[in-house]
C-alpha cells in the first residue's frame, strides 16, 4: 500500500525516511550487516566503514598515549620523581604529546567522523576517491604502527617538538625512524584532506549550496585546506633533519654556520596550523550538537563558516609566537605578537555566536550538550590564556612553564577532546543504530570535566609561579598542586573510559535509535541508522538552510493541537513545504 | 533513482564507465582533475619548503654557495632539462591522442616519454656517481693534510675530508676558491641532494605511473575517450616534475659561474666520448 508521509516532526533538508515496521527494519541491508567476514571491512571502499576502523585505531592510540602520561603524572607526585629515571622521564612525555598530537588529535575526526559524516552531509554516495580514501587508511595505520614501535623498542627523547640539537647531536634515541613514521602519517593527513575539499566542492546533492552546507562542512573543509598547505612543510622538514642524522653533519648544525632556528621556523609553520588543525573540526562538531540542544537556528551562519576560513589563513601568519624567546629577532616577534592577536578573533566570533545560539534556546543537557557546554568554558579559558602567551612580555615569564602546558591543555583536551566526545556521543545513534545509556553517558561527561579542571588548572598557577615544563623534578611547595593534578588526571581517565564500556555495551543492549533520535535537521539523519550502503535510498534534494530548528515547532504545534494531515483540507498546504511529498511503500 | 542506489561497482552509459558514487562522467572527470590540482598545491608546498630553506642559507652564505655550485656537473644537467622539457612535450601529445581515443598514438607517446625520461634517471644516475667519486658528500670524517706555510715548507694539519675534495674539484673546474669556508659549501651540497634527490624520487613514481597507462592502453582502457582525464592528471603530474626541475636548475647548477666549453667538457667526458682531457 502506498501512503503520503508528509512533512513531520522537523524540518529536513530533503524527504525524511519513515521509520520501518520492526520486522522489515530487521530485514534491511545497511552497511553494518550487507557484507560480513574479516575482507570485506579490510578491503572496503566505504567511507563509512573507514571511518569505523579510524574509530577503532584511533581510540587504541588515545589508551596508549593516556597510559604514557599516567607514568608523567604518577612520577610528578614527588618533587624528586617518583617512579621513572631521568631518561625515561623524557620517554613518557615524548611519547604522550606524540602519540595524542599525531596520531590522535590530529587525525581523530577528519578520520571518524569526516570519513563518516561528509558523504552523508553533503548528500553523495561516498567520498571523492573512495579508494584513495581506504589508500590513506593504510598509510595512516602502517605509519603510526611503525611509529609506536619505534617508540616502543627504542624509545624518543625529544619531545613532540623534535627540535635539534635534541633530536640530532644529543638524542639517543631513534629519531630517524620516529621521524619517517610521522612523515608517513603525514602523508595519509594530506590524502584524507584533499578527498574531503574534492567530496565538498564535487559531490554536493541537488540544492546544497555552499551557504546551505552544515557547519561542520565548513570546518573541515577549512581543516582540509590547513592539512593541504602546511603537512609537507613538516614532511621537508623531517627530510632536512633526517638528512642531518643520516650524515652526522647538518642543515640545522650550527658547527657547519646551519641554523637551528631555521628548524622551529620550519616545524612551526606546521605545527601552528596543525593546533587549528586539532580544534577546527571540534568546532565544527560544536556547531551542529549546540543548534541541535537548543532547538534554534544557528546564530550568524556566515559569521561561524566564513571565521573558520579565517582562522585556517591568518593561523598560517602566527608561528613566531613560539619563538619569542628562541632568538628570532625583536621586531619580528612584535610583528608575530600582534598576528596573535588578530588570530584569537575568529575563535572568539564562533564562541559569541554559540553563546547566541544559545541564548532563548530550549536547552536540553544529554551527554553531547553536556560535552559541548564543557567545551565552551574550558576552549574560552584555553583560547583566552592564548593571549598571555601571545603577548611577547608576558611570554618571557611564561615561556616553557607549565602555563604553557595548562594553555594547549585547556584547548586541546578542554576544547578538541570535549569536541569528539560530543561528536562520538551525537553520531553514535547514526554509525550503530543504537542509543547508549543516557545516565552513564551523562555521569561521564561530568566526571570528565570536573577531572579535567582538576588537572589543568593547577598547572596554570604552577606555571605562573615558575615551575618549568618538561623537568622531571621541581621545588618541593609545588608538590601540593602536582598531586591535585595528578588526582584529577586520575579522575578523568575514569571520565574516558567509561564510554568504552557503556558504548560496546549499547551495541548489545542498546534500544534502536531511528533515524533520527536528537530530532535533528542534517541531511544524515534523514536516513535510516545505520545507514544504506551508498547512504541514501534516493539522492536527496535540499531546500533549506541546515539548521532550520524554528519551522518545525510550527508543525508541531499543529499536532499539538490534533491538526494533522488529512484532518482538515485547509490546513493541507501546510503540510506541504517546498520540498513536496514522498511517495513510500508500507508493505502492511 | 532508487535503482541507482544499489547499482554495482561501475556501470557504463553513452560516455563510457562511470564510478558507482559519481552520477556521471562529467562530475567523475571534473573530481579527478579537481583532486590532481589539490594534489599539486601540497606538492608546491613540500618543494616550496625546501627550497624556502635553501634561500635562507644562500642569502647567508652567498660565495659557498656559487662555489658549491661551481663544483657540479652542468654538462649533464643541461642535457637532462633537454630531455625533460621534450618529455613534457612527448606526454601531452599523449594526452592529445588520448582524446581521441587513439589507441596506436596513446601507447607511442607514453612510451617516448617513459624513454626519455629513463634516460634523464640513468644520466642522473652517473652524476650522482661522479660527485661520489669525486668526494663531494658531507661528511664528518677529518684527514691530515699538509699545508703550505709562508716559509715554503709543509705542515700536517687536520682537515677536513670534504673540504679538501671539493677544494679539488673546484681547482679542476679553474674555480677561485680563496675566501670560501670550504667546509661550510657541505651546506649547499645538503641540499643539493635532498632536492634533486626528492625530484628524483618524483620523476621514479612519474614513470611508474606511465608504465601503469602504457598497461592500461595496451589492455584497451582508454577505448572511451572520456578516460582521457586520467592521462590528463598523468600529464599534470608530470608537467609539475618538470617545473620543479625548472627551479632546481638555476638554483643549484647556475648559482656559480660556467662556461660552455666545460659544460660540453663535463657530458662527453661522463657519458665516455671524451677523446682526450678527461680528468
Ligand atoms: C585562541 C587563540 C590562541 C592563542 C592566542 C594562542 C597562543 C599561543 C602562544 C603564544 C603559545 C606559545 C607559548 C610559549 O611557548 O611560550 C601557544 C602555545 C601552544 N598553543 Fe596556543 N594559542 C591559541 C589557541 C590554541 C589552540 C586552539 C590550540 C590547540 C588546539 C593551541 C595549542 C597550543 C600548543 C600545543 C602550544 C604549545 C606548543 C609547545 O610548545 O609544545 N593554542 N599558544
Ligand atoms: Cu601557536
Amino acid at each position: 500500500m502506498t501512503t503520503k508521509v508528509p512533512y513531520l516532526h522537523y524540518t529536513p533538508q530533503s524527504i525524511p525516511t519513515p521509520e520501518l515496521p520492526p520486522e522489515q527494519e530487521k530485514k534491511r541491508k545497511h552497511y553494518l550487516n550487507h557484507d560480513y567476514g574479516i575482507l570485506s571491512w579490510l578491503l572496503t571502499v566505504d567511507h563509512k566503514r573507514i571511518g569505523l576502523m579510524y574509530l577503532v585505531t584511533a581510540s587504541v592510540f588515545f589508551l596508549f598515549g593516556g597510559l604514557a602520561v599516567m607514568l608523567v603524572r604518577l612520577n610528578l607526585i614527588v618533587p624528586t620523581g617518583a617512579i621513572l629515571e631521568l631518561d625515561q622521564y623524557n620517554k613518557a612525555f615524548t611519547a604522550h604529546g606524540t602519540i595524542m598530537i599525531f596520531l590522535f588529535l590530529i587525525p581523530v575526526i577528519p578520520g571518524v567522523l569526516g570519513n563518516f559524516l561528509v558523504p552523508l552531509m553533503v548528500g553523495a554516495k561516498d567520498m571523492a576517491f573512495p579508494k584513495l580514501n581506504l589508500l590513506s587508511y593504510y598509510v595512516w595505520i602502517s605509519g603510526a604502527l611503525f611509529f609506536v614501535w619505534q617508540l616502543t623498542v627504542g624509545g624518543l627523547d625529544t619531545g613532540w617538538t623534535l627540535y635539534p640539537p635534541y633530536s640530532s647531536k644529543y638524542s639517543h634515541t631513534n629519531v630517524l625512524y620516529a621521524g619517517l613514521g610521522i612523515f608517513i602519517t603525514g602523508f595519509a593527513s594530506i590524502l584524507t584532506a584533499m578527498n574531503i575539499i574534492a567530496t565538498v566542492h564535487k559531490m554536493r546533492c541537488p540544492g546544497m549550496t555552499w551557504s546551505r552546507l552544515p557547519l561542520f562542512i565548513w570546518a573541515m573543509y577549512a581543516t582540509s585546506l590547513i592539512q593541504l598547505l602546511s603537512t609537507p612543510v613538516l614532511a621537508v622538514t623531517v627530510i632536512l633533519l633526517a638528512t642531518e642524522k643520516l650524515t652526522g653533519i647538518g642543515i640545522f648544525d650550527p658547527a657547519l654556520d646551519g641554523d637551528p632556528i631555521l628548524f622551529q621556523h620550519m616545524f612551526w609553520f606546521y605545527s601552528h596550523p596543525a593546533v587549528y588543525i586539532m580544534i577546527l573540526p571540534g568546532m565544527g562538531v560544536i556547531s551542529e550538537v549546540i543548534t541541535c540542544f537548543s532547538r534554534k537556528n544557528i546564530f550568524g551562519y556566515k559569521a561561524v563558516a566564513w571565521s573558520s576560513v579565517g582562522i585556517a589563513v591568518v593561523g598560517f601568519l602566527v608561528w613566531g609566537h613560539h619563538m619569542f624567546l628562541a632568538g628570532q629577532g625583536y621586531y619580528l616577534g612584535m610583528l608575530f605578537s600582534i598576528l596573535t592577536m588578530l588570530v584569537a578573533v575568529p575563535s572568539a566570533i564562533k564562541v559569541f555566536n554559540w553563546a547566541g545560539t544559545m541564548y532563548k534556546g530550549s536547552i536540553s543537557f544529554e551527554a553531547p550538550m553536556l560535552y559541548t557546554i564543557g567545551f565552551l568554558v574550558l576552549f574560552t579559558i584555553g583560547g583566552t590564556t592564548g593571549l598571555y602567551l601571545g603577548v611577547m612580555g608576558s611570554d618571557i615569564h611564561l615561556h616553557d612553564t607549565y602555563f604553557v602546558i595548562a594553555h594547549f591543555h585547556f584547548t586541546m583536551v578542554g576544547g578538541m577532546l570535549m569536541a569528539w566526545m560530543a561528536g562520538l556521543h551525537f553520531w553514535w545513534p547514526k554509525m550503530t543504530g543504537k542509543m547508549y545509556s543516557d545516565f552513564w553517558s551523562r555521569l561521564a561527561a561530568v566526571v570528565t570535566i570536573v577531572g579535567f579542571i582538576m588537572t589543568f588548572m593547577p598547572q596554570f598557577v604552577l606555571g605562573f609561579n615558575g615551575m618549568p615544563r618538561r623537568y622531571p623534578n621541581y621545588a618541593p611547595e609545588f608538590q601540593f598542586l602536582n598531586i591535585l593534578s595528578s588526582a584529577g588526571a586520575s579522575i578523568q581517565g575514569i571520565g574516558y573510559v567509561m564510554p568504552l564500556f557503556y558504548l560496546t555495551a549499547s551495541l548489545f543492549t542498546g534500544r534502536k535509535a531511528g533515524s533520527n533520535p536528537w530530532q535533528a535537521t542534517g541531511l544524515e539523519w534523514q536516513t535510516p541508522s545505520p545507514p544504506p550502503m551508498h547512504n541514501f535510498d534516493a539522492t536527496p534534494v535540499v531546500y533549506f538552510p541546515p539548521y532550520e530548528y524554528a519551522l518545525p515547532n510550527g508543525l508541531g504545534m499543529l499536532a499539538d493541537a490534533g491538526i494533522t494531515p488529512g484532518s482538515n483540507p485547509a490546513l493541507e498546504p501546510a503540510f506541504a513545504p517546498a520540498a513536496g511529498q514522498h511517495e513510500v511503500s508500507h508493505g502492511s | 533513482m532508487a535503482a541507482n542506489a544499489h547499482a554495482v561497482e561501475e556501470h557504463a552509459g553513452p560516455a563510457g564507465p562511470v564510478a558507482h558514487h559519481f552520477n556521471n562522467m562529467r562530475q567523475q572527470q571534473a573530481t579527478v582533475r579537481f583532486g590532481m590540482w589539490l594534489f599539486l598545491v601540497t606538492e608546491v608546498l613540500f618543494f616550496g619548503g625546501a627550497f624556502c630553506a635553501y634561500t635562507c642559507y644562500r642569502i647567508w652564505f652567498p660565495r659557498e654557495f656559487e662555489a658549491g655550485s661551481a663544483a657540479l656537473n652542468v654538462g649533464i644537467a643541461s642535457v637532462n632539462t633537454i630531455l625533460l622539457i621534450t618529455s613534457s612535450l612527448t606526454c601531452t601529445m599523449a594526452v592529445r591522442s588520448a582524446y581521441k581515443a587513439h589507441q596506436a598514438g596513446i601507447k607511442f607517446w607514453l612510451l617516448t616519454t617513459i624513454v626519455l625520461a629513463v634516460t634523464f634517471l640513468g644520466l642522473k644516475a652517473r652524476e650522482y656517481h661522479l660527485d661520489y667519486e669525486e668526494g663531494l658528500m658531507p661528511t664528518a670524517k677529518m684527514t691530515v693534510d699538509l699545508q703550505p706555510q709562508a716559509d715554503g715548507s709543509y705542515l700536517p694539519q687536520e682537515r677536513s675530508v670534504f673540504a679538501m675534495n671539493v677544494e679539488k674539484a673546484l681547482k679542476h673546474n679553474h674555480y677561485d676558491t680563496t675566501g670560501v669556508n670550504l667546509g661550510r659549501v657541505q651546506l649547499f651540497f645538503l641540499f643539493y641532494y635532498v632536492i634533486t634527490g626528492l625530484h628524483v624520487l618524483h620523476m621514479i613514481i612519474g614513470v611508474g605511473l606511465l608504465i601503469w597507462q602504457l598497461i592500461l592502453a595496451q589492455m584497451g582502457f582508454f577505448k572511451y575517450a572520456e578516460r582521457h582525464v586520467y592521462i590528463e592528471v598523468m600529464s599534470l603530474y608530470w608537467h609539475f616534475v618538470d617545473m620543479v626541475w625548472m627551479f632546481a636548475l638555476p638554483l643549484l647548477y647556475l648559482a656559480g659561474p660556467h662556461t660552455l666549453h666545460q659544460a660540453v667538457e663535463q657530458f662527453t667526458s661522463a657519458v665516455g666520448l671524451a677523446t682526450g682531457g678527461s680528468h
